[in-house]
């Protein structure tokens, strides 16, 4: 949204510099984005929070800038729309009131259709609107504003002079002012004349109903359409206007005749013509300001502090939130040590009072208490707050959803201290990285609307990654050592759908045992007791892992328990074997393991031709242990062996 | 012949305490004690004696004997020790400035080393992590969260949603989660308060890739509820844990912002690390880069997860954990952290 500062400074006085402004503006809740200077006079550019409807206009802006500025708005001079003595262009309206809350409406007579004065082009430029005809740069202007979308309609194109609101069937052919052509989607809001569809209600006016050079007699209407259904014909044609904008936020259903009364006053002084039916407004409500009650209690306990009472009304007061005090509590109120007192203005009373509201039309975002307390602490300043530290009870339960972060730190450690670095990788690949791997697609979980088609699917591995990361650094580096830690989902339908943390790494430097070592001694220090050769691939780039880390940690016991060191020596022996190649180091080991609860260690010291040296550590915990017990221990080995892998001792 | 032992031994003594070198000392032994050494003539000499004298005169001699045989001992370990310190000398002489061998460890990812220090902060705080999908139902995502289907506060988060062919899910209810603050729901509604969790994870969105956006981003959702916790809780944690992780001197500022999740619903900004506040391309020429949106939880939010507004209140916030890391190292542009080139890894 684009504000002049010189429209503003027609709503309301401003002392602050155009910086210090939009600091002000921003800290309060409109977003300065920009800046600028421009032909004498100041461009502010503003972000709207979508709850703020009321701020697309330049006096809902001006509104702000007079809470903070602790000004007074100056009204605009609004005649008085009577009825004329003859009603000479009657139309007839046909509501709908859950597609029209509000159907507001004029008909003015004998018009001029001629460019608008210089004041009013140049105002709609720096807003960034191209100015048309007087009628239509009207219909913007006022829009801009006061916060309320309206239209204009050549009242001799309105055949019948009937209108009717209704929902789209769906398929329906619709051209707007701008000779654009649309096929309109269900349900959306439409008004049709005696034959045709006129108007892409709270989107776009149509073109066989618009303002020409040659309109003599118009139609003016304000309504307030439905903001869902608004929003969904909006996006289902990808035409987003600054009318469906503000419906889409809820627009200000109390403004529709001063809205009216504005634009006819302005189609009258630069267009001349005349009134010339009576003023329409269909509704079946009031639309009336509402009340909102405040307890100062409830305040000052959710926002920490005692804003005086009378600087809370003057807030509410600057926010034309009409406050008055309806209860005051007699009694002394118990002070609560935890207040942080405001150092400045005046003392509050000793009561607690409740406080009552009366909001705005337009402030259809204050809904609830909440709303007004956020409203006192804005204008007060969130930067005016002190700042304390939370008290209260803390819980030595695990929360739900519960992560042991220290494990991911211990495995992560581990891996850089054996060399690898750490990457992090879009969880989205492209078909592409899937059909590489002689995959098909059908078998994973997809985006229904992808950014780029390189980011449609949901990695069911992190092996693609980390190939790419690998073959990235290959111009520069000779050695390459990677890991990632992080998800992959699994499952080819919804309904199956698993994500599942996967550590995974490659490595160019380091062979099969030592990345197999590196997996132990993960493994060992998070207590896991599994093999990890089966997570192992031998690739040509490199030794490539993947461990399903999600599963693997369930078994992570990081208990640890003193063992009392041994107090008896234990005997050391290598024993030399003749075994056949295809037996198995790692079951030779465990056999020779368990063979006596007294060989407490058992490791493959040296391999030579068809020999294999095994070094045995045999310790008894409760006493020494003889060289015959030793011996006797040792024939049991040689002989299972022998009898189990036809081994022989080596002479 | 006693007198010419004791010759021997003195001459051959002082002798050997003058030597500084193994190889003369070697000659030297060999001049006394070698098989034609003066010493070793001598004895040869006793057995001609008369037999009655021969016992005195010999072990006269193996005295000798063994008093050179010390002296040249306790030479030769002077002389070694004398050759060690020279070789220490040389030492020195080796050009020291030449750099270490290094072992080779590898790098975690700077996104890694924030998050840990994240965590830690939040411990000391009393925060316990949690860990969601990112796979993530509409009602978790948006619905808990106070922002009905249809509510123009979705624009913001333009979703990526999830085929769901070959399923029974509702087309549009499965998506990725474009919000951790999704977590937030799932972990109220299964515990009472008092509740402090912080949750880091991954996000999606629809969104163009540029310097400060991405579609997939981490975020640190946090959230406390106990039955009185204040706005001004809210600024004092943020500010304590923006300061220790960014440092004492950073400069921070709040501003109101709206969020359908809570009310008063508050911005954190951080004076932008890479250009200092004067205006970049990372801030968008603002000199404040938006790091940590929160609020106090909205009392539907409350509600919906069974709680009772009128007695506990909570606050929630999400830090752009993505945007604090390349703040913290001045990165400037988001898409080096999803970048495996090692030349990047290795500066950290």
């Amino acid at each position: 949204m684009l504000a002049p500062l010189s429209w503003l400074k027609e709503y309301v006085d401003i002392t602050l510099s155009p910086k210090e402004l939009g600091d002000r503006l921003t800290e309060v809740g409109l977003g300065t984005e920009k800046i600028t200077k421009a032909d004498g006079d100041v461009i502010f550019e503003f972000e709207i929070t979508p709850n703020r409807p009321d701020l697309l206009s330049i006096l809902g802006i001006a509104r702000e800038i007079a809470a903070v500025e602790r000004k007074k708005i100056r009204q605009l001079n609004l005649p008085n729309l009577t009825k004329p003595k003859k009603e000479s262009l009657p139309i007839k309206l046909n509501p709908d009131y859950k597609l029209f809350q509000r159907w507001t409406g004029i008909s003015i007579a004998n018009i001029s259709i001629k460019p608008s004065p210089q004041w009013m082009q140049d105002r709609l430029t720096k807003i960034g609107l191209r100015p048309i005809n007087n009628v239509i740069d009207i219909t913007n202007y006022v829009m801009f504003e006061l916060g309320i979308p309206l239209h204009a309609f050549d009242y001799d194109q309105i055949i019948g002079h009937e209108m009717t609101v209704e929902k789209a069937i769906g398929g329906e052919q619709f051209t707007s002012v701008d000779e654009k052509s649309y096929h309109l989607p269900k349900n959306a809001i439409i008004i049709k004349d005696k034959e045709r569809i006129i108007d892409l209600a709270g989107i776009k006016g149509g073109l066989n109903s618009g303002i020409t050079d040659n309109t003599k007699y118009v139609f003016l209407h304000v309504t307030i359409d439905d903001p869902i259904l608004i929003r969904k014909a909006s996006i289902a044609l990808s035409l987003r206007s600054d009318a469906s904008a503000i419906y889409e936020r809820g627009v200000d259903k109390g403004g529709t005749l001063k809205t009216l009364a504005r634009a006819a006053q302005l189609v009258i002084e630069l267009a001349g013509g005349n009134i010339a039916s009576k003023i329409y407004d269909l509704k079946n409500k009031a639309f009336e300001p509402w009340k909102l009650k405040l307890r100062t209690e409830r305040m000052n306990n959710i926002l920490g502090i005692e804003i005086p009472e009378k600087r809370v009304l003057s807030i509410l007061e600057s926010l034309n939130l009409n406050p008055s005090i309806i209860t005051l509590s007699s009694f002394p109120r118990k002070r609560e040590s935890r207040f942080v007192p405001v150092k400045t203005g005046i003392k509050s009373g000793v009561t607690d009072s409740v406080i009552e509201c009366t909001v705005p039309t337009y402030r259809n975002d204050l809904k609830i208490e909440e709303d007004l307390i956020e409203e006192v602490a804005r204008i007060y300043g969130y930067n005016n707050f002190p700042k304390t530290i939370p008290i209260g009870q803390l819980s030595t339960k695990k929360i739900p959803y519960f992560k042991d972060f220290k494990i991911e730190e211990i495995a992560k450690n581990i891996l850089q201290a054996s060399g690898l670095s750490e990457i992090y990788t879009y969880s989205l690949i492209g078909e592409k990285d899937l059909t590489e791997q002689r995959w098909k697609t059908e078998d994973f979980l997809r985006v229904d609307n992808p950014v780029s088609l390189e980011f449609e699917y949901l990695r069911p591995t992190l092996k693609i990654n980390l190939l790419k990361g690998f073959s990235q650094n290959k111009p520069n580096f000779k050695d390459i050592n990677l890991f990632e830690l992080g998800k992959v989902y699994l499952g080819n339908n919804l309904n199956e759908a698993k994500e599942s943390y996967f550590l995974s790494g490659i490595s160019n430097t380091k062979n099969f045992f030592e990345v197999k070592g590196i997996l132990e001694r993960l493994f060992d220090e998070l207590g896991i007791k599994e093999d990890p050769t089966k997570f192992i691939e031998i690739l040509d780039e490199g030794v490539f892992f993947e461990i399903n880390y999600s599963e693997i940690i369930k078994q992570v016991d990081l208990n640890k328990k003193y063992i009392p060191l041994p107090k008896y020596p234990p005997i050391i022996e290598d024993l030399a074997l003749i075994i056949e190649e295809k037996i198995k180091t790692g079951d030779i080991i465990n056999e020779i393991k368990q063979q006596s609860r007294f060989v407490t260690d058992v490791s493959l010291l040296d391999t030579f031709r068809d020999s294999r040296t095994f070094h045995i550590i045999y310790q008894n915990k409760e006493g020494n242990l003889t060289t015959e017990e030793v011996g006797k221990i040792r024939e049991k080995i040689i002989k299972f062996l022998k009898e189990k892998f036809n081994a022989k001792v080596k002479e | 012949m006693e007198e010419e032992l004791i010759q021997i031994k003195n001459t051959a003594v002082s002798l050997i305490l003058d030597i500084l070198d193994r190889k003369t000392l070697e000659e030297v032994k060999l001049q006394f004690l070698g098989r034609s050494g003066k010493l070793t003539l001598v004895i040869k000499e006793i057995a001609k004696l008369p037999k009655e004298d021969r016992p005195e005169v010999g072990r006269l001699a193996n005295e000798v004997k063994k008093a050179i045989e010390d002296t040249i001992a306790n030479q030769e370990l002077r002389i070694r020790q004398l050759t060690d310190q020279e070789s220490g000398e040389r030492k020195e002489k080796i050009d020291t400035s030449v750099p270490g061998i290094k072992p080779d460890i590898g790098h975690l990812h700077p996104m890694t080393q924030v998050l840990m220090d994240v965590v830690d902060v939040f411990k000391t705080i009393g925060f316990q992590v949690a860990d969601g999908p990112e796979i993530e139902t509409d009602y978790y995502n948006f619905e808990v969260l106070n922002i009905p289907k249809d509510h123009p506060s979705r624009d913001t988060q333009q979703t990526l949603f999830l085929d769901t062919r070959k399923s029974k899910v509702v087309p549009g209810e499965v998506i990725l989660r474009t919000q951790t603050s999704a977590m937030q729901g799932r972990i109220m509604e299964k515990i009472k308060p008092p509740v402090r969790a912080i949750v880091p994870g991954k996000n999606f969105r629809y969104e163009q890739v540029d310097a400060s956006h991405g579609f997939e981003f981490w975020q640190v959702e946090g959230f406390l509820v106990d039955t009185s916790v204040r706005l001004t809780d809210l600024f004092g944690t943020i500010d304590y844990v923006l300061r220790k992780l960014m440092g004492e001197g950073i400069k921070l500022k709040f501003a109101t912002t709206n969020f359908p999740f809570v009310e008063p619903g508050v911005d954190t900004y951080i004076q932008c690390t890479v250009c200092n506040g004067r205006g970049c391309s990372f801030c968008k020429q603002s000199g404040w880069s938006e790091i940590m949106p929160a609020g106090m939880i909205h009392p539907n939010v409350l509600k919906a997860v069974g709680y009772d507004s009128q007695k506990v209140t909570g606050f929630a916030f999400a830090i752009g954990l993505s945007r604090l890391v390349t703040l913290r190292y001045q990165m400037d542009d988001l898409r080096l952290l999803t970048n495996p080139d090692m030349r990047i890894l290795e500066q950290f």
